[in-house]
């Protein structure tokens, strides 16, 4: 589903993400595990089209990295902060992109009920919670209803139970066989959720396995 | 207390220079040092008045004689008939043309080279007849227009610059602030459709701003194709500039900051440009001053599109040049 071979870009400070190359299935649930700094966005923002690499190859379905206009098809992204029009309502915010996207009406009020925003499409971004607009920023993801998605630090700032509401959201599209890859500084919280977990430290991926073998290995306690 | 008004100001500080709003204490100053010195330390009187006479007029024998013996004060150019020498008054190649009644051809009534043709004539004419009263019997302005028309082309270059490099800018860097375009990004929108979408929006602000100048205000100017068709392609200009300089930055803070660096330079050398030889040689490296000075020739000498064709390939040429430096940047996720 998902192919990167030795996906490079360096920054400056010689940060970034080293040469990385591994594979993605189909209905996979990935979490990237690291702390800050490791290269866990700098990945899944070069995988979302919105950063170049160096240099690399990465396919996504079929579709390679520079064939943007199909590869939105193919993907969503989340980042960790809710990017709204802030000053319009919720429906005004799926709506834009419905229409950019070609999709009817219909698909922005099934994504309202589906989010449970319906409540709130009146109401402007800027009035609501965080994790409301967090759900708002899903919804306006998925409108196309693409096979892959990247959530980048999708629980970052979020409460207890807001990060349920996440994790929750998370197994849902992971049932419904999407191809998913998450961020996370927090390892612990994803203990029984993610189906694999890669282990990035300062810009090199250190494991790849499951999450069982990974809590077993001593990586977990050098690196947290 | 002082001591968290010192860590708080301290961090304000530390803000305007992380921004780069500093920058600003520093360029204004630096500007206007640079714009004194090409500003001329003397009055922008000329030396000598540039005289035209025409070849075959009849004039006053002690006028004429006057004239062409006071080397020092007067530079005498010959021409063909009235219309070269009107010509030539546009193109200020000459001064002033004197046609044998008397009468006195200028470009603007009310300027200083104005006052200079006719300070010069009376000065002769007294050391010639030792009488005050002038030999000019009148004066006709090729440019007839009250005072505020004339300030037109100011305001409507101070709306075109402020929303291009002001308005437009920061709207820019907020998208890129605030992730938004990079959201964008995630549809099947083409780059070069956001980017002309937000030159077009920055036309249709100027545009609205200044069909609200003209019904508001009571200068005239009737429906002129010439002088609309200008204002578009003068507008797509600064727009697309003011899109690229919003691109170059990563946050509105800094967008505000690079406005006002381009405004300033971009507003004074067009608008001051005939106040100063010196810049008056410098102003017309700056689009704002083809810009200003075609609105100037179709509002009050009446030329046409095809006339300033030079200066319209300019402007579409600096606009076309901004849309592909703000697409190559695009492409490249500059500052994303």
């Amino acid at each position: 589903m998902i192919e990167i071979e030795n996906l490079t870009k360096v920054y400056k400070e010689n940060r970034g993400l080293f040469p990385t190359s591994f594979k993605v299935n189909k209905a996979e649930l990935v979490a990237i595990v690291g702390h800050n700094g490791a290269g866990k966005s700098t990945l899944l923002k070069i995988l979302s089209s919105s950063l170049l690499p160096d240099s690399g190859k990465v396919t996504i379905d079929g579709v390679d990295l520079s064939s943007r206009l199909e590869l939105v098809k193919k993907i969503a992204f989340v980042s960790e902060t809710p990017n709204l029009y802030d000053f319009f309502s919720v429906e005004y915010n799926l709506k834009l992109f419905a229409k950019l996207f070609n999709l009817p009406h219909s698909r922005v009020e099934e994504t309202m009920n589906n989010f449970n925003l319906s409540n709130f499409k009146k109401t402007k971004v800027l009035n609501l919670s965080k994790g409301l607009k967090q759900r708002v920023s899903i919804g306006r993801a998925l409108l196309p209803d693409p096979p892959v998605i990247f959530f980048d630090e999708p629980t970052s700032g979020l409460d207890f139970e807001m990060t349920k509401e996440v994790f929750r959201l998370l197994k849902e599209f992971h049932a419904a066989g999407k191809t998913i890859l998450f961020t996370t500084h927090r390892p612990e919280e994803i203990r029984n959720l993610a189906t694999r977990i890669l282990v990035l430290h300062k810009g090199k991926m250190v494991f790849d396995g499951t999450p069982d073998d990974y809590f077993k290995s001593s990586l977990h306690s050098e690196l947290y | 207390m002082i001591r968290n008004i010192s860590i708080l100001t301290l961090n304000d500080l530390a803000i305007t220079i992380k921004n780069k709003t500093i920058l600003l204490v520093f360029f204004i100053p630096l500007f206007v040092f640079v714009t004194l010195k090409l500003v001329d330390s003397k009055p922008a009187v000329p030396e000598k008045v540039k005289i035209g006479l025409i070849k075959n007029e009849i004039y006053d024998q002690k006028v004429l004689t006057s004239i062409k013996s006071a080397p020092g004060a007067f530079a005498v150019s010959d021409i063909a008939d009235l219309e070269e020498g009107k010509e030539l008054i546009k193109e200020k190649k000459i001064d002033a043309l004197l046609l044998k009644s008397e009468v006195l051809i200028v470009l603007k009534r009310q300027s200083i080279t104005t006052l200079t043709v006719l300070e010069s004539f009376q000065a002769l004419q007294k050391a010639v007849e030792g009488r005050n009263v002038n030999w000019i019997s009148k004066v006709e302005s090729l440019i007839v227009a009250d005072v505020q028309k004339q300030s037109l082309p100011i305001w409507i270059l101070m709306l075109v610059l402020l929303v291009s490099f002001v308005i437009m800018p920061s709207q820019v860097a907020e998208e890129k602030e605030k992730k938004l375009l990079v959201s964008l990004l995630q549809t099947p929108m083409k780059e070069i459709e956001w980017l002309l979408s937000k030159v077009l929006v920055c036309m249709i602000l100027i545009c609205v701003s200044l069909v609200f100048l003209h019904m508001i205000s009571d200068m005239k100017i009737g429906f002129n194709i010439h002088y609309i068709l200008f204002l578009i392609i003068g507008s797509f200009c600064f727009s697309a500039y003011g899109v690229l300089l919003g691109f170059l930055c990563r946050n509105q803070a800094t967008a505000r900051t690079l406005g006002v660096i381009f405004y300033l330079p971009h507003l004074l050398p067009a608008a001051l440009s005939e106040y100063s030889a010196k810049l008056s040689s410098v102003a017309p490296l700056v689009p704002s001053f083809q810009f200003i000075e075609s609105v100037k020739k179709i509002i009050f000498e009446q030329s046409t599109i095809s006339q300033l064709s030079f200066e319209l390939t300019y402007l579409a040429a600096i606009g076309l040049l901004a849309v592909g430096l703000s697409y190559y940047l695009l492409k490249r996720r500059w500052l994303m």
